[in-house]
């Protein structure tokens, strides 16, 4: 196998991978916004995020083709559209994770709807939109290497040719750093989330989505 | 001055949440909204800064019609405490406290030089300005609360059952810091509490609601606990209303006795003839400067060997002493019941014996303070 290919094929994975979370969120927070403004938004909306996420991705590939051709767009497209199924929900709960009692002293003190929105609400809706972005972030990279099949180029590469070629340890290379650069980007995400949240108390009872989204941890543990 | 006019909300849905109020706050008071839950009482509050409208009638605010204002203007002059502080989480102290500075455009420093001022008024130290509210105690949170509402200095003060969140001890000094805040700002405050109690203590007006958002009686505390204007208040008061309106009665009332005071140097046999002249179980015995010592059983004088003096008899612990010019009535009353000679030790400013009470004088000087409604502030400790 060509090792000179891997910096530029784990360019395009991270490219693949990261694009598609960042249009989602651009997307997911004015729409969870809206949904938490007008609840009754919301199940429609959930159900076209779920819907959307149900389509097989080749099938979109495949669709999208004649009027975006074998480009990145054309795999960034539809991993967008997925990760709204992650995206909106969790920008949803957090909106909705600010205590009722912070959200009335604020109004109380005199924010505006705008100002009480972008200065309070989503600053502690942070800690949750994140814990999504992540699992978009890592589901896009894994996703993106189906793009091989149309020939949009990613760590995909190495398996499909790994394959081709009955060549194991091209695939098994190719599946390592996938899931290398998903861990990183994971890592990443979390460190963004310290950065934007010293606020958020260490260690208490309630870590619940911690448990869930952070494998890192251990990880970092076991590599020390 | 806050004025209700005929003010009534009425929910969607047809629950009538407060019916045709007329209530007037006067400028530099406290008026604790107190009743059961469901009466109405947070819904009267929340209606004076328009987190909700009345479905009819007026509030006017020192004369102006509130339904006039932009609400967030009108809100920024009109601190807001609610039950569990409310404070941004994700804000430290001092950004917490500065927030109405910050919206009123004072800008970052002055904000902050003014919460670390408020910081000292509510009695936090300055270090826990750089912290996160989820650092601090209940009782920590609840006075950040209460400085951020301070801060822009606002005529007006609501507060929404600020204390019940906290534990009783923590409750109990935090209304003391709220009558001392009080006393020093002179803020129209609007309290909310279901703990009548609270509203007796903090209150210079009590306004008491019954189910179905209608008002029951308006009064002083002391009023409220002489003259209950129904059944209804009289049991939302509770039974023991006639020992607690002794603490709106100075002690300062009360004659004392100083018969049954004695100096530790008085010879023993003197001091146990003066208690079989006068009748006296138990006698007081002060050091050289009337500070008090110690009670002395008068039996045990007359057994002591003829040379001793009272301060070698055995003597019994005084137990809680009580101001004469500070304390209440109620206090007097207390340090008696737990005293072990049924009598208290009264003091001076400076700690010195005035005289001792009995169940008789405590009994007279209540009875004499029946007729004034005055009420006493320094009857509230």
């Amino acid at each position: 196998m060509d090792w000179s290919q891997v910096p530029e094929l784990t360019w395009e994975s991270n490219k693949l991978g990261v694009l598609p979370a960042l249009f989602g969120l651009i997307i997911s927070v004015p729409l969870g916004i809206v949904c938490v403004r007008w609840r009754w938004l919301y199940p429609p909306v959930l159900s076209t995020t779920s819907v959307l996420y149900a389509i097989p991705s080749l099938a979109l590939f495949i669709v999208l083709i004649p009027y975006t051709g074998l480009t990145d767009t054309t795999v960034i497209i539809p991993l967008t559209l997925f990760s709204l199924c992650v995206l909106v929900p969790n920008v949803v709960d957090g909106l909705r994770s600010v205590p009722d009692p912070v959200r009335d002293a604020a109004t109380a003190m005199g924010f505006g709807t705008l100002r009480r929105l972008v200065q309070v609400e989503l600053p502690i809706a942070v800690p949750v939109v994140i814990a999504g972005l992540r699992v978009a972030v890592v589901s896009s990279i894994s996703l993106a290497s189906v793009g091989q099949l149309i020939g949009v180029s990613s760590l995909g590469y190495l398996i499909v040719d790994g394959y081709q070629r009955a060549f194991l340890t091209e695939i098994l290379v190719g599946g390592g750093l996938i899931i290398a650069l998903a861990l990183v980007c994971d890592l990443l995400l979390v460190l963004v989330r310290r950065l934007l949240t010293p606020w958020r108390p260490r260690r208490t009872r309630r870590q619940l989505p911690e448990v869930v989204a952070e494998p890192v941890p251990a990880l970092a543990g076991g590599a020390r | 001055m806050i004025t209700f006019e005929g003010v009534t909300k009425r929910y969607p849905g047809g629950t009538l949440a407060v019916d045709d109020l007329n209530l007037e706050v006067p400028a530099g008071q406290t008026m604790v909204l107190v009743g059961p839950s469901g009466c109405g009482k947070t819904t009267t509050l929340r209606m004076i800064n328009r987190l909700i409208d009345p479905t009819s009638g007026r509030i006017l605010l020192d004369g102006r019609d509130i339904q006039q204002s932009d609400p967030p203007a009108l809100r920024r002059g009109i601190g807001y405490v609610i039950q569990q502080a409310g404070l941004f989480p994700h804000r430290t102290i001092e950004d917490n406290i500065g927030t109405v500075p910050m919206l009123i455009g004072w800008g970052k420093a002055k904000s902050r030089a003014r919460a670390r001022e408020l910081m000292k008024l509510v009695g936090l130290d300055e270090s826990l300005g750089r912290r996160y509210p989820h650092q601090l105690s209940g009782g920590q949170q609840q006075r950040v609360g209460v400085a951020r509402a301070l801060a822009a200095d606002p005529p007006v003060l609501l507060m929404d059952e600020p204390f019940s969140a906290v534990d009783p001890i923590v409750r109990a000094t935090l209304q003391d810091e709220l009558l001392r805040l009080q006393a020093e700002l002179h803020k129209t405050v609007v309290l909310v509490t279901h703990d009548v109690e609270e509203a007796i203590k903090v209150g210079d007006q009590v306004a008491i609601f019954r189910p179905g958002g209608r008002l029951a009686q308006v009064d002083s505390p002391e009023r409220l606990l002489t003259a209950p204007a129904d059944s209804y208040v009289e049991s939302f008061l509770g039974f023991d209303r006639g020992i607690r309106r002794l603490s709106f009665l100075a002690a300062s009332g009360l004659s004392l006795d100083d018969t049954a005071v004695v100096s530790a140097s008085t010879p023993a046999w003197e001091a146990a003839e003066h208690a079989a002249r006068t009748g006296e179980p138990w006698l007081l015995v002060t050091d050289a400067g009337r500070k008090p010592r110690g009670w002395a059983a008068s039996v045990e004088l007359r057994a002591l060997p003829r040379e001793a003096t009272v301060g070698d008899a055995r003597l019994s612990p005084y137990g809680h002493t009580f101001g004469v010019s500070t304390d209440s009535l109620r206090a007097a009353l207390d340090a008696t019941l737990l005293s072990p000679a049924g009598r208290a030790v009264g003091v001076d400013d400076q700690g010195r014996v005035v005289g001792v009470t009995s169940y008789e004088r405590l009994g007279a000087a209540a009875e004499a303070a029946e007729p004034a409604a005055e009420p006493s502030p320094s009857g509230r400790s």
